[in-house]
């Protein structure tokens, strides 16, 4: 099920604050986020946030087509390696 | 044999039967043509004259997607899901479900006819 629209699209205040300050630089360096629900709105577009995916943090460049996305849609949580080998056994496990 | 959209032509069945023969015409969208040509949903698609066939068309004109532009917009919409490199769009590249479903089994739809794997549980060898 969808959310609600009377409540708007979710997006995590710290970090729209943090973006909101640092669109007044000119420098911009990565924000590290840990808020993957986030959803990306038009002022996120043009900054490149690192976003946690449990283990490191990867980064994520915004630009106009993501909005309306989150965060966590572009910073992936699983990897998988493929299936086994038959020839070579167990060796070729998911070890990330 | 009456021709609406292109090249859809079922003849025999209830008019509101056959509409739906055409890609993005649903049990819906037909309720909806018809009513708004007046057209008895029960009539059967080869009673009706051109003119009724007419009306059905610019309907289907003004105010509904159908076959190949429909399906372009699809492709269009997967397409930017593939480019901004989305988990929705590594699933379509993967050809594996988007929306969450298990994959341990079923999913073949999507993954197309079994493949069997030796050694797994319950094939022997």
């Amino acid at each position: 099920m969808s959310r609600s629209l009377k409540k708007g699209p979710f997006v995590d205040e710290k970090l729209y604050r943090k973006v909101e300050k640092a669109s007044g630089s000119t420098k911009r360096t990565a924000i590290k986020t840990w808020s993957r629900a986030c959803t990306i709105v038009p002022e996120f577009v043009g900054f490149t946030f690192q976003v946690h995916n449990g283990r490191k943090f990867i980064d994520v460049y915004c630009t106009e087509d993501m909005v309306g996305h989150k965060l966590g849609e572009f910073s992936l949580t699983k990897t998988f390696k493929g299936h086994t080998n038959k020839k070579e056994g167990i060796a070729e496990g998911s070890k990330g | 044999m009456p021709r609406i959209a292109g090249v859809d032509i079922p003849e025999k069945k209830k008019i509101i039967v056959s509409l739906q023969y055409v890609h993005g015409i649903g049990q819906k969208v037909a309720t909806d043509i018809l009513g708004k040509c007046g057209i008895d949903p029960d009539r059967r698609a080869h009673t009706l004259n051109d003119q009724e066939l007419a009306a059905i068309a610019a309907e289907i004109d003004e105010s509904h997607l159908v076959e190949g532009a429909l399906r372009r917009q699809v492709q269009t919409q997967i397409q930017r899901l593939k480019e901004i490199h989305s988990y929705r769009g590594d699933r379509h590249r993967k050809g594996l479900p988007a929306r969450g479903q298990r994959t341990r089994t079923n999913s073949r739809t999507r993954k197309g006819r079994k493949k069997t794997v030796a050694g797994k549980k319950g094939v022997k060898g």
